[in-house]
């Protein structure tokens, strides 16, 4: 199928009302983690849920957007971070598309793969425009790496990919058992899910 | 020229095994008010869907047989072609929202502004929509901050603003309380006077009974009656497929092997037929 | 709680009545600026004051530090911490705390980094205060982007609340039928699932319908678009536009390329 056709396919209205309400759920299921008092963040798996059911391309815009929209209603902040957004909806898209999203194990293993992309992103714009810093108990940790000897940018590696390998793979998980759990009516509507439901 | 014409339409969701409509067949003439009946699952839904053209194009599928609305064949024309004039309202009120507009009157622009509409027009045509449901004080509320029922009169509007001749409803009480659902049927009674044709897909039997000209009523995807409110709905076969009788009619049956029912009377569907047969004994 | 406005704040400033586009080009030049433009301390400092001197002038500057700090004094106090003490680079020694060497030069690489990000955070305010997100969409649809992409930008800002409102009542629905969200880490990870899971599916299955009225409303219709109300532009906001792009530009040019 030709680009543009496959475009056109991927953001049908019905795609395009699913990433609305994905952004959404990005941005409000971070209440009930809060609620659980769980280390995770929860804010990227409506980004992975239109990553699986639409495709790369989806999901990287709901990540996009979601930063994007945050920064515009909250904290400017997490627009500097859009495009780590974009490579979570993109990365988990591609996944899913490489067949690695069809058992939990191997949502477990995209959560990790997820976690290494998102960080090639992550890191400089943590360095060079934040000078390596989050403002929250995870600085502690790029403080004692600094102590030991190490670098700016090797302490701030280490730093995000801990941060973010659990809530990662933890959004993948619970996006996968999600796309699992949908009426296969629903799924029959988009295009890309049967990449996970087989 | 009918209105609308459904020729042996039949129609199965893509990755579905079973036809969710087979074989569905008849007319409805401009100005009338037709209502399909049926219990939860039957089709009504999908009917309704096809008749807005959103079947086949948005839930592609397969699809037999030609659904045409004013001359239009929904084989070739999609929503976007019959925007101006089907309108299609559902079940749930806050879903029909655009949620790109913080005030009612621009939710109502909403729909004459992805038409072309010249602005200039835009102002006289929102608060037309807007008189006719009873929402011309609430213009510069938040949509969010409206009542189910005011939701649902908003979303009638928005699609009433396009002007449609043919106006088609899904359940549109389904989430309403009583007073919100009295509401919304008192609007749609103005549009058939109005001249326009309304399709409606209804559980509250009582008001269809007495308003609809024609109706349907399907089992399983099938059009098992068709008909007069009168003839429909006092058949035995209303009760077996689960949506039953009004408790006129009931009465009206018991009441006849008791002698309080004349024999030759037809059983009564509304509360004023039920009055004259039961003073008549 | 976020309402559906965000942070923005009717007023009737010249600022507010400015074209969006008008604005958000500001932000994206001064931001380009702040960290990619020459000589770092002038760089973070000039548009930054140029920013908080714009919000003054509508009447923002007080709320847009209280937001500032609000976001900024964490991090600045992180990045004092960090670097004040662990700074590789640190080499002379300002002061001595408990067994802690607070050195100069990360002192002042964190000084640097608080004004950019204090800099950045006043011209993206400029932005966001002054500007109603309905207009700032509706500014992109009329510059080209496609209204099924502005409908993305737009829409969640109003659902927000709505999906807010729905986890409350899933929780209490959960507990009521003996979910525990407190206690042991498995408790609580075993309780994630049951939360998230409801709310996911019935948002999920909303979707359908929300698409359906979309479309039924002329969402996908060919025609073009036409709006209730006009936004305001001028030519000269389309020169000053121009001309912000421009010296962002060359000043990224000025550092990068004739270094």
């Amino acid at each position: 199928m030709s680009l543009k056709a496959q475009l056109k396919k991927d953001f049908s209205t019905l795609t395009l009302a699913l990433m609305a309400v994905a952004i959404v759920l990005n941005i409000v299921l971070g209440q009930v983690v809060s609620l659980l008092k769980l280390p995770i963040f929860l804010d990227s798996i409506g980004t992975v849920l239109v990553a699986l059911l639409a495709g790369p391309w989806a999901g990287a815009l709901t990540g996009l957007l979601t930063n994007l929209i945050w920064g515009l209603i909250s904290d400017p902040v997490a627009a500097a971070f859009a495009p780590v957004a974009l490579v979570i909806g993109l990365v988990a898209g591609l996944c899913a598309k490489a067949r690695l999203f069809r058992q939990w194990w191997q949502a477990i293993i995209s959560g990790a793969i997820i976690t290494v992309a998102l960080s090639i992103i992550a890191i400089p714009v943590r360095v060079y425009m934040f000078g390596g810093v989050t403002g929250s108990g995870a600085d502690f940790l790029v403080a004692y790496l600094l102590a030991t000897g190490r670098d700016l940018f090797s302490a701030v590696l280490i730093t995000v990919i801990t941060n973010n390998l659990i809530d990662k793979v933890a959004t993948a998980l619970l996006a996968w058992a999600i796309v699992k759990g949908l009426p296969k009516r629903f799924t029959a509507r988009f295009s890309r899910a049967s990449a996970v439901t087989g | 020229m009918a209105a609308i014409e459904v020729q042996n339409f039949s129609y199965i969701y893509p990755g579905e095994s079973e036809a969710a409509l087979r074989n569905i067949h008849f007319e409805v003439e401009a100005g009338q008010l037709f209502a399909i009946l049926g219990a939860n699952g039957a089709g009504k839904s999908t009917l309704c869907l096809a008749l807005a053209g959103l079947i086949p194009h948005l839930f592609h599928g397969e699809m037999n047989g030609n659904v045409t609305v004013l001359g239009m064949n929904t084989l070739k024309y999609g929503p976007s072609e019959l925007a101006g004039k089907v309108g299609l309202v559902l079940q749930n009120p806050a879903n029909q929202l655009s949620g790109m507009r913080y005030t009612v009157y621009e939710e109502v622009a909403f729909g004459l502004e992805n038409l072309g509409v010249p602005s200039i027009q835009m102002p006289e045509r929102i608060k037309k929509a807007l008189s006719w449901v009873g929402l011309s004080e609430l213009g510069d509320r938040s949509p969010y901050a409206l009542s189910g029922g005011q939701q649902q009169r908003l979303a009638l509007a928005s699609v009433l603003a396009l002007e449609p001749q043919v106006l088609i409803l899904d359940e549109p009480t389904a989430m309403l309380d009583p007073k919100g659902s009295q509401e919304i049927f008192e609007i749609i009674h103005k549009l058939t006077q109005m001249g326009k044709t309304v399709i409606i897909a209804e559980h509250r039997l009582e008001w269809v009974a007495c308003h609809a000209d024609r109706m349907l009523v399907l089992k399983e995807g099938e059009a098992i009656l068709q008909g007069k409110p009168a003839q429909v709905m006092t058949l035995p076969l209303l009760k077996e497929i689960g949506i039953g009788w009004l408790r006129y009619t009931e009465a009206a049956y018991l009441g006849k092997k008791r002698n309080l029912w004349l024999e030759d009377m037809p059983l009564p569907v509304t509360l004023e037929q039920a009055v004259v047969g039961f003073l008549r004994v | 709680m976020v309402s559906h406005f965000g942070i923005f704040l009717p007023g009737c400033s010249r600022l507010h009545r400015l074209h969006p586009l008008t604005k958000l080009t500001f932000t994206l030049a001064a931001v380009i600026i702040v960290f990619g433009g020459p000589g770092k301390w002038f760089s973070a400092l000039v548009p930054g004051l140029i920013a908080l001197a714009i919000l003054a002038s509508a009447g923002l500057a007080r709320i847009g530090l209280r937001i500032t700090l609000r976001i900024l004094v964490p991090l600045a106090l992180m990045l004092l911490f960090v670097h004040g003490l662990f700074s590789p680079v640190n080499q002379n020694f300002i002061l001595q705390l408990a067994i802690f060497k607070v050195g100069r030069e990360g002192v002042l690489y964190a000084v640097l980094v608080i004004l950019r990000l204090t800099a950045a955070l006043f011209s993206s305010l400029v932005l966001v205060l002054s500007t109603h997100p309905a207009h700032l969409v509706q500014a992109l649809e009329e510059a080209g982007l496609s209204p099924r992409f502005a409908y993305l930008f737009g829409s969640p800002l109003l659902l927000i609340p709505q999906l807010s409102g729905r986890i409350q009542s899933i929780r209490a629905a959960q507990q009521a039928r003996g979910l525990e969200i407190q206690g042991n880490l498995l408790r609580r990870v075993k309780a994630l699932f049951p939360l998230v899971a409801p709310l996911a599916f019935s948002a999920l299955v909303d979707v359908e319908e929300r698409a359906l009225a979309l479309e039924v409303r002329g969402f996908s219709a060919p025609h073009t678009k036409t709006y209730l109300n006009a936004l305001q532009d001028s030519s000269w906001q389309r020169l000053l536009r121009w001309g912000m792009l421009a010296l962002a530009v060359g000043l990224l040019a000025k550092r990068f390329v004739w270094a």
